[in-house]
């Protein structure tokens, strides 16, 4: 009972995502914390107030992180299909062609 | 990516990245914001040379010179959104007598009298002030992030922070002093950088920033009748 709390622990915390969600999070740190820079220089430097982009540059970086790193379910959209425990017994009359694997 | 450590690694990672690179680009805006310093008035107004030690127990006994001045000027163009604090000094110079073995025939001397930290509103929590003074400071600001009248400076007859002298001990009667203006910009992030001898780009020198010609006094003496009276 108690191992299996710790395994949905230890899920929890290792966050696994499928490699679709992976190439996804990859796309979205870069492209989001670009564009919160992009934001914060902009407005501080039209507004002349560099406390006000430093304030929107760390607020902005939080959100991203909030998205990008907790294990949301639209990461896990599409599952891989691993093949089912055991394995797949070969057919009796299997033959590996050596010169087929070169 | 494959666990949320990573992920948490990498986008830090990359927020270093783009910190440095908004960083460097904050730092480039100086170069296009226009500084057109200027200097209306710097004179002397009170100047004696007194006998004096160093500190309480040294037994050296050196001439120091004391100079009030009065200065007005218009810095308010170096504040900008970069701007965290200006740093305005005086400085006395005048040249040296042509020192021995062919060196100091350029050589001046030059020591800072008086010294000043002007915060942008940004940088106003970073005074050295009291509360109360604190308080005043930054109600001065109005709210705003940039303040241009602090870079207006209006002094009368300030007396100075330092008293000076020469490394010989010597100053009374000397000849050809001159009060100079400094500034140095203190930015949030980029180089720093002082008054410069040339024009750069939109960036011009400090004008006027001279104060003309006088000579050191000779040394106070203590008045005879004040001592009788004693």
């Amino acid at each position: 009972m108690a191992e299996h709390l710790l395994d949905q622990v230890r899920d929890l915390f290792e966050g696994q995502i499928d490699f679709e969600g992976q190439k996804l999070v990859e796309l979205l740190v870069n492209a989001a914390l670009t564009l919160v820079g992009a934001i914060a220089f902009f407005i501080g430097y039209f507004l002349q107030d560099i406390k006000l982009a430093v304030y929107i540059g760390l607020i902005g970086t939080a959100a991203v992180f909030v998205l990008v790193v907790p294990p949301w379910p639209f990461y896990n959209r599409h599952p891989v299909k691993w093949l089912p425990v055991g394995g797949v017994t070969p057919p009796a009359n299997l033959v590996i062609n050596d010169e087929v694997l070169k | 990516m494959y666990s949320s450590v990573v992920r948490l690694q990498n986008a830090f990672s990359f927020f270093t990245t783009v910190a440095f690179v908004v960083a460097a680009l904050i730092a480039s805006t100086d170069l296009l914001a226009p500084r057109t310093p200027g200097v209306g008035v710097l004179k002397t107004t009170n100047v004696q040379v007194v006998r004096g030690r160093p500190h309480y127990y040294s037994s050296k006994k050196e001439e120091y010179a004391i100079i009030k001045f009065s200065l007005d000027a218009d810095l308010s163009s170096l504040f900008n959104w970069n701007t965290k604090q200006l740093f305005v000094y005086v400085t006395a110079e005048w040249p040296s007598a042509g020192g021995s073995s062919g060196s100091g025939q350029n050589a001046s001397n030059q020591a800072v009298i008086w010294d000043s930290i002007i915060t942008s509103p940004s940088a106003d929590h970073l005074a050295n002030l009291g509360p109360v003074a604190m308080k005043k400071l930054k109600r001065s600001a109005q709210g705003k992030s940039i303040d241009p009248s602090r870079g207006r400076l209006s002094i009368k007859n300030q007396r100075p922070k330092y008293q000076i002298t020469h490394p010989s001990g010597k100053v009374a009667e000397q000849d050809d002093v001159v009060l100079r203006l400094h500034y140095n910009v203190q930015p949030w992030v980029g180089f720093l950088t002082w008054n410069q001898d040339a024009d750069v780009w939109r960036w011009k020198t400090l004008r006027n920033n001279l104060s003309k010609k006088f000579t050191l006094p000779s040394i106070k003496k203590k008045d005879e009748t004040k001592k009788a009276a004693k």
